[in-house]
């Protein structure tokens, strides 16, 4: 069960990737365009924050032949996975990053599968810093996080495909990577442990 | 002179941009040697994939040896080219450590009121967290944590050429809520383009 990074060269990913504090989580960094017949099934191929589109878009069929074959993609936000993946629909949203400058201010985001292992330890706190959108999540999937009006940002679809895909408009990796907004560091500290462990189970 | 402006994600330039008579557009994808040697500027943004740029560092060395100049926006974490070493950050922010002080009167800045930089919409840290480390010579434009670290610089190059460097989110994106990143957008470009500059 390897967890596979399609590095874009972007200084963000580059210092979340390979940076000591989640470079061991990863077991292969490489540019997208390097990715054809490198991922087996058991592979996680984790497609990080920022990604510019295009290279992604490119590697669409190396992407459905993974999921058909029953692998597992985790496609983090601003990535625009709806442009590269089967079955997102993405709705882009204003980002509003002064909301807590409000006294009593509440982003509103929620973690509703707490009991879920990718979720593990993972509460309001680590997934609150701004939005960029919410998804139509396809019938059964399992929506693990919302907004504050209940809608998705961060689900497990594991009916769409005969793989899995892990789909969230949050953009930690951005974020960490460049030195900005400790509440992303605290998300991934949780999340890429919990990915590894999910990935083994 | 013609400034390569370089996109690096699927978004094109903003319309100030596409609109000046010096900008030339070119995927990174497909940048090369060639690009580089009918150019005479060059602006680079938070998308760089610094990777592949990092396989043209002898034609961006020559492209500055002859005098080229190179906005450079973001964290450099490749030795893109002698002199440039990694991001520094700042350790611990606080905010008053984002307050900006001019350093030098680069045109680039010309009447603009440093503190409608400082944030967007009440927020700090967009405009930079820290910066790269300046080549020798290199003369030091802005400054965060009281003007200890120079978040933007200019370097005159000895061998020739210039490079801006500002580490931070995309200098053209910056003053927003004051439209002044149209303004900032013009300016980098008429520096890239052989414009008025600190050396000069």
């Amino acid at each position: 069960m390897r967890l596979i990074a399609p590095c874009s060269g972007t200084y963000y990913q580059i210092e979340a990737l390979e940076a000591p504090r989640y470079a061991r989580f990863f077991d292969h960094v490489i540019a997208p365009e390097a990715l054809a017949g490198v991922l087996t099934p058991g592979d996680c191929l984790f497609v990080p924050c920022r990604t510019p589109a295009q290279r992604m878009i490119a590697q669409k069929d190396v992407i459905s032949q993974h999921l058909a074959k029953g692998g597992t993609v985790a496609a983090m936000g601003e990535s625009h996975s709806e442009l590269w993946l089967p079955h997102v629909t993405f709705h882009e949203r204003p980002t509003n990053w002064w909301w807590w400058l409000e006294p009593g201010a509440d982003l509103g985001n929620r973690v509703i599968a707490s009991d879920h292992p990718l979720m593990r330890d993972i509460g309001k706190p680590e997934i609150t810093w701004h939005l960029h959108g919410h998804f139509d999540p396809p019938e059964g999937t399992d929506v693990l996080a919302t907004d504050s009006e209940g809608r998705a940002i961060l689900y497990l679809d594991e009916v769409s495909t005969p793989g899995r895909m892990v789909v969230t408009s949050l953009d930690p990796i951005y974020h960490h990577g460049s030195h900005f907004m400790p509440a992303t560091t605290r998300f991934l500290d949780r999340f890429l442990p919990n990915l590894k462990v999910w990935l083994q189970e | 002179m013609r400034v390569i402006w370089l996109q690096s994600d699927l978004d094109g330039p903003p319309p100030t941009v596409a609109a000046h008579a010096a900008t030339w557009i070119i995927s990174q994808a497909e940048l090369s040697v060639t690009h580089l040697e009918q150019a005479g500027g060059l602006v680079t943004g938070r998308p760089l994939d610094q990777n592949a740029l990092l396989a043209l560092r002898p034609a961006i060395e020559a492209f500055l040896d002859r005098g080229g100049r190179w906005f450079f926006n973001g964290h450099v974490v490749r030795p893109l080219i002698d002199g440039l070493a990694p991001f520094e950050p700042m350790a611990m922010p606080k905010r008053p450590d984002f307050d900006q002080t001019r350093l030098a009167p680069h045109p680039i800045f010309d009447g603009i009121e440093i503190g409608k930089l400082e944030t967007n919409k009440g927020v700090a840290g967009f405009y930079g967290r820290g910066a790269n480390p300046m080549p020798p010579g290199a003369i030091a434009v802005t400054g965060l944590r009281g003007g200890t670290v120079p978040v933007d610089w200019v370097w005159c190059r000895p061998r020739g050429g210039r490079v801006f460097s500002h580490a931070g989110n995309d200098l053209g994106q910056m003053g927003l809520e004051w439209g002044l990143a149209a303004l900032l957008q013009t300016r980098i470009l008429d520096w890239a383009a052989g414009g008025a500059c600190l050396c000069d």
